[in-house]
């Protein structure tokens, strides 16, 4: 099934602005995030710790809604799923 | 209105929509590009759900300090020290409302809104992040 990666600001420039990323059926929001670590060094880095956790500086949207790192990165996926990825904002 | 552009704005514009019979007082905030030895900025946004943001910022605000109207300007891409980066115009019948919904409205703005900026300097470039 494919999901759509949407990353801003520092994000974006180590993911790029938009990408589908073809996942199994069932598969969650960490092992979104675990694939994209996978496929790119720049963004394990910048994402998780040594231990293989994820930084608390990572924020998620999941179709434009806020995830909650503690609690919903075991949501599973579905097709046609928008997460966003970005770090703390800093407007005006 | 609440706009997310890369188009600069006129806050006389907006103040002059802000006008009313029952209006008494209006306040502005017009944020800028600072020189903190810096050439210009690059701003970004998730638009839409900034855009949401910031209406609920604008309806809260409104209903909390009775104001008459709420207008919000933020700009994105490629600022230079001086340009525009982000207006707000609340218009309330009396001063002391109007004043306390446009702080509370940019204070929000600044911990809700989906907006990064970079700043580009002569050494390199930062993600600015949030005081």
């Amino acid at each position: 099934m494919m999901v759509k990666v949407r990353a801003f600001a520092s994000f974006r420039e180590i993911l790029g602005r938009e990408k589908e990323i073809d996942m199994r059926p069932g598969s969650t929001v960490s092992d979104l995030l675990f694939e994209l670590a996978r496929t790119n060094r720049g963004f394990k880095d910048a994402a998780f710790d040594d231990c293989g956790r994820l930084k608390d500086y990572v924020l998620l949207m999941k179709n434009k809604k806020r995830i909650d790192p503690l609690q919903d990165l075991t949501v599973e996926l579905t097709e046609g799923d928008e997460i966003a990825v970005f770090p703390p904002v800093a407007g005006g | 209105m609440i706009e997310i552009t890369e188009k600069d704005f006129s806050l006389e514009e907006m103040v002059r929509m802000a006008k009313s019979n029952d209006v008494g007082a209006i306040v502005t905030f017009l944020g800028t590009v600072r020189d903190d030895e810096i050439r210009s900025m690059e701003l970004e946004a998730y638009n839409d759900v900034a855009r949401m943001e910031l209406e609920a910022i604008a309806h809260e605000a409104q209903s909390r300090f009775h104001l008459k109207s709420v207008n919000i300007v933020h700009r994105v891409g490629r600022l230079d020290v001086g340009d525009n980066i982000v207006a707000i115009v609340v218009s309330a019948a009396h001063r002391d409302e109007a004043f306390m919904g446009c702080r509370h409205i940019i204070e929000e703005l600044k911990a809700r809104a989906l907006i990064w900026k970079k700043e580009i300097g002569s050494s390199g470039e930062r993600w600015v992040e949030h005081e």
